[in-house]
């Protein structure tokens, strides 16, 4: 078997492996932007939903959430009267892991909006602007820009939990690695997995250049 | 007939009262200074004014239009934050903003001004303040001074008519009290009406029209600068104006 031979089967699955980290992670950036603005109401109902939230979704491992959004979401979809046995499974997958790691993604933003300097809400205010608009202009990209290291380091376990998607049948990278292993009846097993951990080495060292490109360029705050 | 006239404000917080029924009115190119010991509630003072705390109760009348302190709506908040302005003891700069974004911000989201013309102003304004040449630094790579100079800047854009200044000087080096100093001595010579809290006494005494001795939430001593650091009233101005120069 050759080496280049194996690569290319490996990154077959690239794509898909891509596809759903960056869909599932967008995704949980949003859920977890909303459940730290609803942590951050006055009323205890959002408080109390944001925390059960957080804590179920931290307390359960992202295999479990996979595999529950794969067999048991159907189901539960079936009981309002919506057929998703046809579906995409990568849209079990994306679910599965947003949902999982959105309470996560909820303590970043939480954090980092607690560390927003409060003085800013004031002078926005100041000058006549409305919440909405302090918000979007000064709030928000300071939020963004302290939460950046911990950004990074949620990126990197997403990029590690995506290759639990073979659970329910995707395609992905470890998925080849583990199809290429069989074919050779487990002889190449440990140079083929060797070559997957150089692959997701290597994404992760682009990964961290761009993260570290767009922290050095915002590094003013 | 008065630019602003508040009556008996009052300010609790936590049942705590902080403000106990202050009366003031400031005329048109009037400058009121603040003078009074720490935590006297001269912070909340100013920030009840522009509703940046939510007063407890009161009346005010703000040219012309009748306010109900007690029940505050939207409008009242937006009415007195578009025609007043406030320069903050921290300068309180926006950290994601330039120099220049600083000072338009006010102008694009609260006087709904095309981007254009803010642009313009504010470089008139940071020109004024002789920091034309940082126009797009950001607020962490100035020096205190500067911060609040720009700070004064964001503030005199808008035009306001009334400018609130919360202590402008005290963060800063000794050094760079005096450059902060200059900018609001030109103000009040082109008539900007101001109620500035202040610790500098020779500061207060030059630009002040009234001062205004403030202690435990109440006003308990005003008059012209001279009548109150040369014979005020109440002897606990004498007490207060001493103890602070021995601090000196
Ligand atoms: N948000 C708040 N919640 C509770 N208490 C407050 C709040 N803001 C101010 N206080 C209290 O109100 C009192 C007056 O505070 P304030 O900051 O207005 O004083 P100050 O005269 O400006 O003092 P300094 O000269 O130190 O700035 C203090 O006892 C302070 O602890
Ligand atoms: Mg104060």
């Amino acid at each position: 078997m050759s080496f280049t031979g194996t690569v290319k089967a490996l990154l077959a699955g690239l794509p898909s492996t891509l596809f759903i980290l960056i869909v599932s992670f967008i995704l949980s950036s949003i859920i977890g932007l909303f459940v730290a603005w609803l942590a951050s109401q006055s009323d205890k109902f959002s408080r109390g939903l944001a925390k059960v939230y957080t804590g179920l979704s931290r307390g359960t491992p992202p295999l479990l959430m996979l595999l529950l959004a794969y067999y048991e979401l159907p189901k539960i979809l079936q009981f309002v009267g919506i057929n998703a046995n046809d579906w995409s499974k990568y849209f079990f997958a994306i679910f599965g892991l947003s949902v999982g790691f959105g309470g996560y993604m909820g303590e970043v933003f939480r954090s980092a909006f607690e560390s927003v300097d409060r003085s800013q809400f004031e002078a926005a205010y100041s000058v006549g602007m409305e919440r909405k608009d302090v918000f979007k202009e000064i709030i928000l990209p300071q939020l963004f820009v302290i939460a950046l290291p911990n950004i990074q380091n949620m990126f990197l376990s997403f990029l590690k939990a995506t290759s639990l998607v073979y659970v329910i049948g995707i395609a992905d990278m470890y998925q080849d690695a583990t199809s290429l292993a069989n074919v050779h009846q487990g002889v190449f097993q440990l140079q083929i997995f060797l070559v997957l951990g150089v692959i997701y080495w290597l994404i992760t060292v682009v990964f961290d250049y761009l993260f570290k490109l767009y922290i050095k360029k915002h590094d003013y705050i | 007939m008065p630019l602003l006239q508040i009556k008996n404000l009052k300010k609790k917080f936590d049942k705590k009262n902080i403000l106990k029924g202050v009366d003031l009115t400031i005329n048109k190119g009037e400058v009121i200074v603040i003078i009074g010991p720490s935590g006297s509630g001269k912070t909340t003072l100013l920030k009840n004014i522009n509703f940046l705390e939510q007063p407890t109760s009161g009346e005010m009348n703000f040219k012309g239009h009748l306010i109900n302190l007690q029940k505050l709506n939207k409008q009242n908040e937006l009415l007195l934050r578009r025609h007043t302005a406030m320069v903050f003891q921290n300068y309180s700069l926006f950290k994601n903003k330039t120099a220049l974004e600083n000072i338009t911000e006010g102008l694009i989201y609260g006087k709904k001004m095309d981007k254009n013309k803010a642009n313009q102003i504010a470089l008139k304004e940071l020109n004024a303040v002789n920091l034309s040449d940082k126009k797009d630094s950001y607020p962490a790579q100035l020096s205190g001074g500067q911060q609040q100079r720009i700070g004064i800047a964001r503030a005199t854009a808008l035009d306001p008519d009334l400018i609130l200044f919360d202590e402008p000087t005290s963060a800063l080096d000794p050094e760079l009290v005096g450059t902060v100093i200059d900018d609001i001595d030109n103000l009040a010579n082109k008539g900007q009406t101001m109620i500035v809290v202040t610790h500098l006494m020779s500061f207060a005494k030059r630009i002040g029209t009234k001062i205004l001795f403030f202690e435990d939430g109440q006003i308990k001593d005003s008059g012209t600068p001279d009548k109150i650091f040369n014979h005020p009233d109440n002897k606990r101005v004498e007490e207060f104006l001493s103890a602070i120069a021995q601090d000196k």
